[in-house]
């Protein structure tokens, strides 16, 4: 009986064709749109190509051309900025906010959540337009607060300033999702066993100590998913930029995806879009072997 | 504590509250009078925005995306993740590591072979010119996530199933999609609201009027109002997010839940 049911279940589940009807069209799928699409674009960064054609091979010009251009390093450094502010400011606040999340009431911190994860919930578009709308120089929000404390002198045309504009843009993007990566390490945090704080709570330790010395080490998890999510979120900004300004004043805020954007759409040149696309992912590749050569290398178990 | 968290919850609210003030404003009492209650109430903003804005068609074709790609991409990820799971076959763990290099290629870059594959496959302005790539990306999290599901189920129903002399594919369908419906929904609620709100590949894959999602036909509704009339750019927004903040507010629970699914899986 009992070997006969065995062999039915291996009947079952070692059925080849079912196999095949199970795997085969998600495979399929994902080889051909995600997969497949590589290998013309490393053959396109090596082509003259107008978007239409393949006007011959020219070797590795597209790249020279690319590495040559001022507008990719300084796509390159906007790009590297908002990572930066985003890993180094958002991430620590994200991380405060969940910290005193879990010290609120229920109602309270019921009410947080749902106010803090509506912007990453709306879209882009109307995210991105009440931040020009902030922004605004005669009377956006931000001016009228600077002007009201007496502080005119601060009151710029932060989206028109090359000094200003990427700043302003990183912080309308990583405003938009500072409530929902909260929301994340909150959920690691309920996550940590309540008798991990009942030695310390015995130690006299407050919450300022038991936070340091507890929580967020065991977080580290929650943490490099983020840093990893939030790295790569960052690295292909396009969204808020696009909308906000454009790449401008001039090229002066452009991301690299902008820039892959307008070279290959705006001045129809395939070729060095797909070569920064290629160079693109070689960093994007690196940044998340970085992650995991240097955060959290051990997994925690409870 | 408690008050300063109530105030930081408002400021996220805040600039919503904004839009809606400045939607009943006239085009130049929003310069003169950007914060307080307008002075005289208009209503036509929304009027005039829907003139040009053609909201209903954008609205439909971001549910036809979010709606194609939760279809397509649960029903093919979903037997892959079982298949993964249960199944055996010679090639399986490099067929998850394989399917796992989803995680880490941004759907950016690729965008310029994918245009010129949905021109070639004569996708190009039609909806599934879209539908197919989203899902596609989307395989990866969403295969993942559900083996690490089906990994924690049983297999004691199957084998009742299997005595009981049902095929595969009833047992399939029959047994395991209703007892993975939690995971299901979740997955659902992370795939819509990916891409409800996707951008990049929308912009450019969708660009022909017809086609276009919310999040684009709405810049190009601000894109040809200017910036002079902020009156109907508020009132534009606010009936853009309405079906969005209702549906947030209905599931809030859910979508929490959806949303930090993955962080606790990884």
């Amino acid at each position: 009986m009992l070997i006969n049911k065995v062999m039915r279940m291996n009947k079952l589940y070692g059925n080849k064709l079912a196999i095949f009807i199970f795997a085969f069209p998600a495979l399929l799928l994902f080889t051909v749109f995600v997969i497949y699409p590589i290998f013309p674009e490393v053959l396109i960064s090596f082509q003259k190509n107008d978007g239409f054609r393949n006007m011959g091979y020219v070797g590795l010009k597209n790249y020279i051309d690319v590495l040559k251009n001022d507008t990719f390093w300084r796509a390159n450094l906007n790009t590297f900025v908002i990572v930066l502010l985003s890993t180094f400011v958002a991430l620590p606040v994200s991380l405060i906010l969940a910290l005193v999340m879990d010290r609120l009431s229920e109602p309270i911190r019921r009410f947080f959540k749902a106010s803090s994860v509506l912007p990453a919930v709306l879209s882009v578009t109307v995210i991105a337009q009440m931040w020009i709308a902030i922004y605004e120089p005669m009377w956006g929000l931000l001016n009228s607060i600077l002007r009201a404390l007496g502080l005119d002198s601060l009151a710029l045309a932060w989206l028109a300033d090359s000094r200003t504009v990427v700043p302003a843009i990183a912080v309308a993007f990583l405003w938009q999702y500072l409530g929902l990566n909260a929301l994340l390490f909150y959920t690691g945090i309920k996550a940590i066993p309540k008798t991990y704080y009942e030695a310390a709570l015995i130690d006299g330790a407050g919450f300022i100590k038991s936070s340091i010395k507890i929580t967020i080490p065991l977080l580290q998890d929650v943490t490099k998913y983020l840093l990893v999510l939030s790295i790569l979120g960052c690295m292909a900004q396009f969204a808020h930029v696009r909308i906000m300004t454009a790449g401008g004043p001039g090229d002066i805020s452009r991301t690299v995806i902008y820039h892959l954007y307008y070279r290959a759409f705006s001045a129809s040149d395939f070729g060095q879009g797909c070569a920064i696309a290629i160079l693109f992912v070689i960093e994007c590749l690196v940044l998340t072997f970085l992650i995991n050569k240097f955060v959290a290398r051990e997994k925690i178990e409870f | 504590m408690n008050t300063l968290m109530i105030l930081m919850g408002i400021s996220f609210l805040f600039p919503m509250y904004w839009m809606l003030n400045i939607s009943f404003k006239t085009k130049s009492e929003v310069y003169n009078n950007p914060f307080g209650l307008p002075e005289q109430w208009v209503f036509n903003n929304y009027g005039d925005a829907l003139e040009k804005f053609n909201f209903p068609r954008y609205l439909a074709n971001s549910v036809i995306y979010s709606v194609g790609t939760i279809i397509i991409t649960v029903f093919f990820g979903s037997m892959l993740a079982y298949c993964f799971s249960r199944m055996d076959w010679k090639r399986k763990n490099l067929a998850l590591s394989y399917i796992s290099m989803g995680l880490i290629i941004p759907s950016q870059v690729v965008i310029i072979p994918l245009l010129i594959m949905t021109r070639d496959l004569g996708l190009k302005g039609t909806h599934m010119g879209l539908i197919l790539p989203y899902s596609a990306f989307a395989l990866s999290s969403c295969v993942l996530m559900l083996y690490a599901f089906f990994r924690s189920l049983p297999r004691e129903l199957e084998e009742a199933a299997c005595i009981d002399g049902c095929s595969i594919y009833q047992t399939y369908f029959r047994i395991i999609m209703p007892i993975i419906k939690p995971a299901i929904a979740t997955q659902c609620v992370l795939i819509f609201m990916n891409t409800y709100n996707e951008f990049f590949l929308a912009f450019i894959l969708g660009a022909e009027d017809k086609i276009r999602p919310l999040t684009v036909g709405l810049l190009n509704f601000f894109v040809s109002i200017g910036v002079s009339h902020w009156g109907q750019i508020g009132a534009a927004m606010i009936i853009t997010s309405l079906p969005t903040i209702l549906v947030y507010i209905i599931g809030n629970e859910q979508i929490e839940n959806a949303l930090t699914a993955g962080a606790i899986l990884k």
